[in-house]
């Protein structure tokens, strides 16, 4: 079993790599029409020029939520004071 | 010219009335909006271009309205956030951030479920038949919630303390994915927040503190990320009888707020759960005889 420090730098990590792809994604979703989008993602649609702005936007808002977590979960611990 | 017969300005104001009135009251705005004009016999229905624009405003007005109303509140709570993010932690004391945080927490599954799931779910439950009957569910669950809920030890007599100390993260987060039950038409934002308030141990005047603040983001947002809508080619002879509608919808919202904020102090949300189930029933019998 991982030791506390070390779940803990894990789950940072994990939240920014989760953070800066979904932030990507994303923008993908803002640039890219639903027909020029990656057939996994959700709202691929052939031959259909719309961009899924709102798909975009909550891709964006999540990220940003993993990076928040992250910069919370990486503090310094505070020690007591004397 | 159509658009102009189906939104004249007099159902504008009407419309705008019933909306500010309703977005806050725990009654459903969306439910009313489409029960109300086969009511009066309007031409009109949820899922018109038009209609969808002209509601962009009224709720961009209510949501203008909330924002004035806790604006002191806000610079605190914004204040707050700012210094937790500096300090990369959330003081014990320091409820401001705490509510803030719970209301950031609160508004991401409101907002994600809402980004993805609206337009599908206001086209299934398009019609003014089923939005009656969630009315009346909407009754039901203010009833549950009331007659359900935990009631907590009150000890501060500061509303935001109160609610930052009984507040957990997954109860904020519990309680801003229950407003997604306002994406299907006659459920209430307010209202399901308001029940998951209740369930999670606040009283009745700080569940509904917690609802409006968590409905301002998300009302505003909501109205904000479609108002090119109302700037372009469909706000074409919307816009008129759309800023009547929005500076009605103002009026009343204002005084909503200060009506509801007054009345929760001492009264719960029974009154407004008969109001559902009444409604809900006697509109689908009707709708159902004819």
């Amino acid at each position: 079993m991982l030791p506390p420090m070390r779940n803990d730098r894990l789950l940072v990590v994990i939240a920014v790599i989760a953070g800066i792809a979904l932030i990507a994604i994303g923008i993908v979703y803002f640039v890219e029409p639903a027909d020029s989008l990656p057939s996994f993602f959700p709202g691929h649609q052939a031959g259909s020029s719309h961009h899924h702005v709102k798909h975009g936007i909550a891709a964006v808002l999540l990220g940003a939520a993993c990076l928040v977590f992250a910069w919370f979960r990486s503090a310094p611990k505070k020690t007591a004071a004397a | 010219m159509i658009l102009l017969s189906l939104i004249t300005y007099p159902r504008a104001i009407i419309l705008g009335l019933i909306q500010g009135v309703t977005e806050l009251f725990p009654i459903s705005s969306l439910g009313h909006a489409v029960i109300l004009p086969r009511l009066l016999g309007w031409d009109i229905h949820q899922n018109d271009k038009y209609f969808l624009t002209f509601l962009v405003a009224t709720h961009l007005a209510t949501a203008l309205v909330l924002l004035g109303f806790f604006w002191h509140d806000w610079v605190r709570i914004v204040k707050g956030l700012g210094r937790s993010l500096r300090d990369r932690g959330i003081g014990p004391d320091d409820t401001d951030a705490k509510l803030g945080w719970l209301l950031v927490v609160g508004t991401i599954p409101a907002g994600i479920l809402g980004l993805l799931l609206q337009d599908k779910l206001r086209t299934v439950f398009a019609s003014s038949n089923s939005a009656a009957l969630f009315i009346a569910l909407n009754g039901v669950l203010l009833f549950g919630a009331e007659r359900l809920r935990r009631r907590a030890p009150q000890t501060d007599s500061d509303d935001d303390t109160r609610i930052a100390r009984q507040l957990t993260w997954t109860k904020g987060v519990g309680i801003g994915a229950a407003q997604a039950l306002a994406l299907i038409p006659g459920f209430s934002r307010s209202g399901a927040s308001m029940a998951g308030g209740l369930l999670a141990g606040l009283s009745n005047e700080d569940s509904a503190r917690f609802a409006f603040l968590l409905a301002t983001p998300i009302i505003g947002a909501a109205a904000l990320l479609k108002l090119p809508e109302l700037a372009g080619p469909d706000g074409n002879g919307v816009r008129g009888p759309a800023l009547a509608g929005a500076l009605a919808a103002a009026v009343s919202a204002y005084f909503s707020i200060r009506f509801l904020m007054k009345y929760f102090e001492t009264k719960t949300l029974i009154p407004f759960a008969v109001y559902c189930l009444v409604l809900g029933v006697v509109v689908s019998i009707g709708f159902a005889l004819s």
